[in-house]
């Protein structure tokens, strides 16, 4: 591995069975031998000194840069680093026991070695593109290892001359909710506490744009009479006032407009809903749950993962996808063809055609968030 | 010597109002940077994978040349005169066997619109324009443009209906019989297919305080 990696990697030795054996007079890899490196280990690292050690593998700039680093570029004095820092350090110290344990199997091991390593690698958008290869392996193996089951995780990133937009037809919409259903099963979403991106409000006609009057849970036949039906989800503002506020640079914009978010790096914090103007993002106040059959394994690391509890989540024009050519699920599940999505920069694209020769119009265009989400009526 | 300096206050000048064109955050608003850097996109991405267990046929209308999925192959039992093998005039009536039974026609009022509007009589394996023209089956759009002409604008250029797959080109549209039967082109009400039971408990009983 090369020098400048951003995050830190224990070397237990479990990578280098072959060699700690050849250096060993007994050849055994595992157990009594008492020149094996793998008691050095567990010699090595009494509570303290792996308390130190730790602190200095994540914040300790004569070591490796880590994640708080990269991202705020200040030196932090021990003390506040260890106060910030316990929470990591208790499951990173939970990982490293079980690692050097003798006992334990070498599935757990694993297990605990990326868990360590998932730990205090760094935020994904200063990762080189092996970093991610290996954050995203490291995720596919953890998967396989708890469930049994194989997933897909790709961490493609943005292609040249890509800028994402949408637009939705008011006149076509009918309520019909089919997006809503397609996004859930799409992205993962937790299934008890019906986490949904996508909102259809149910209006009445000819009173325009009454948020407050409009009703978002309606179930009765659609389309109602005298009613129309708009759709809101995360509009990936190209000023997006969620990733300004971030204090941990968790979330931001990608090269091709993608407003994403890492969930291994959010804090929780909320202060990004706070600043959306759109109700745009989703907390998950308990560990999303998905049936096991319902997964599905397409997925990308910024994208439609299994996120945890006490992270938030949102729409990402559905990235695992769009950078793969296809369109956003909800785009493909809408019965009316209400739903337009396309290249920005293209301009023989479709959603060119609809901004170039429909009125067009967006939510509190006032604000200058420029979201890259368009109204328009047939 | 003053030349000297108004040479070099030129280029300065050029040189600054060039690399101010550059760099990240120089677009003042997202529409500007549409204009910037349009350009036809000529990428890796493409959606040829995925339109590839389709039947496509390529069309040019006006400025706009796209794909658009074959009809014929997909409409059971055509060629239509394996059973309409003299004119319709001829075989109505009498007892033969009324094979099109499930089909209303639930389209304009019956004034304006029967089956010869659209089917030629004389050939069923054809389309008829207003005019007595054919149209081929798989062009059926050309026959609805006829009256929708503001929807077959919008067609064209993408504002109305789907795409087959991708966003990425080549681009596949669906006619306007992949969405709406011909007989009976609205949609139809429906129930919602989704309800969200936590959002009724939390607006029936609060949330708990
Ligand atoms: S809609 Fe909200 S969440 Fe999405 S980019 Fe804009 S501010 Fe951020
Ligand atoms: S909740 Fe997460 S993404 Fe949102 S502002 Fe806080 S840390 Fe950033």
């Amino acid at each position: 591995m090369s020098d400048n990696k951003k995050w830190y990697s224990l070397d237990l030795g479990l990578n280098n069975k072959k060699e700690s054996s050849g250096s060993c007079g007994c050849g055994k890899s595992e157990g009594s031998c008492s020149s094996t490196p793998k008691e050095q280990v567990e010699e090595e690292l009494s509570p303290e000194e792996f308390y130190e050690a730790a602190i200095n593998a994540s914040i300790g700039e004569e070591r490796h840069r880590d994640g708080f680093e990269q991202v705020f570029d200040v030196k932090m004095d021990r003390r506040s680093a260890f106060k910030k820092l316990t929470a990591s350090l208790l499951i990173g110290a939970g990982a490293v026991t079980t690692s050097c344990s003798v006992t334990t199997g070498s599935d757990t091991k694993e297990k605990a070695q990326i868990d360590w390593e998932e730990q205090f690698k760094g935020n994904y958008k200063l990762m080189t593109d092996e970093e991610k290869q290996g954050t995203i392996n490291r995720l596919m193996r953890s998967y396989e290892l708890r469930t049994d089951k194989k997933i897909n995780m790709t961490a493609e990133n943005a292609a040249e001359d890509v800028l994402f937009g949408y637009a939705f037809n008011i006149s076509k919409c009918q309520g019909y909710m089919n997006c809503v259903s397609a996004c859930v099963e799409e992205n993962n979403q937790d299934r008890n506490s019906e986490m949904q991106y996508i909102r259809i409000h149910e209006m009445k006609d000819g009173e325009g744009f009454k948020f407050d009057k409009a009703d978002d849970n309606y179930y009765h036949e659609v389309p109602a009479e005298g009613h129309f039906y708009m759709g809101t989800q995360c509009f990936h503002c190209d000023n997006p006032p969620c990733v300004e506020v971030c204090p941990v640079q968790a979330t931001w914009k990608e090269e091709d407009g993608l407003v994403v978010i890492d969930y291994d790096w959010c804090v929780g914090c909320r202060y990004c809903m706070a600043a959306c103007p759109y109700d745009g993002r989703r907390f998950n106040w308990s560990k999303p749950e998905v049936p096991e059959p319902e997964v599905n394994k397409n997925q990308h690391y910024l994208g439609n993962r299994m996120r945890k509890k006490g992270v938030m989540e949102k729409c990402t024009f559905c990235v695992q996808r769009t950078r793969k050519g296809k369109n956003p699920a909800c785009v493909e599940a809408c019965p009316t063809g209400a739903r337009i999505f396309g290249n920005l920069l293209d301009p023989d694209s479709t959603i060119r055609w609809v901004l170039e020769n429909k009125k067009v119009f967006r939510l509190k265009e006032d604000l200058g968030t420029e979201p890259k989400f368009w109204y328009f009526m047939d | 010597m003053k030349n000297r300096t108004l040479i070099y206050f030129v280029v300065v000048l050029l040189g600054v109002s060039l690399f101010s064109c550059k760099g990240e955050e120089e677009y003042h608003s997202i529409s500007d940077k549409i204009e910037g850097e349009s350009k036809p996109y000529h990428g890796a991405l493409t959606s040829e994978q995925l339109l590839a267990d389709t039947e496509l046929i390529e069309i040019t209308e006006g400025e706009h040349t796209f794909l658009i999925p074959e009809r014929k192959g997909q409409i059971k039992s055509f060629a239509c005169i394996e059973c309409h093998s003299k004119p319709v005039s001829q075989m109505m009536g009498k007892d033969a066997p009324k094979a099109h039974w499930d089909i209303k026609v639930n389209h304009a009022n019956s004034d304006a619109m029967n089956c010869a509007t659209c089917h030629n009589g004389e050939d069923m394996n054809q389309l008829n324009t207003l005019t007595g023209k054919n149209i081929d089956f798989n062009l059926s759009y050309k026959l609805c443009s006829q009256c929708h002409s503001s929807q077959f604008e919008d067609w064209k250029g993408g504002a109305h209906g789907k795409k087959v797959a991708g966003w990425a080109p080549p681009r596949a549209s669906n006619t306007c019989v992949n969405c709406h039967n011909p007989h009976s082109p609205s949609f139809e009400k429906r129930w919602p297919v989704q309800f969200n039971t936590k959002t009724a408990i939390e607006r029936n009983e609060g949330l708990g305080h």
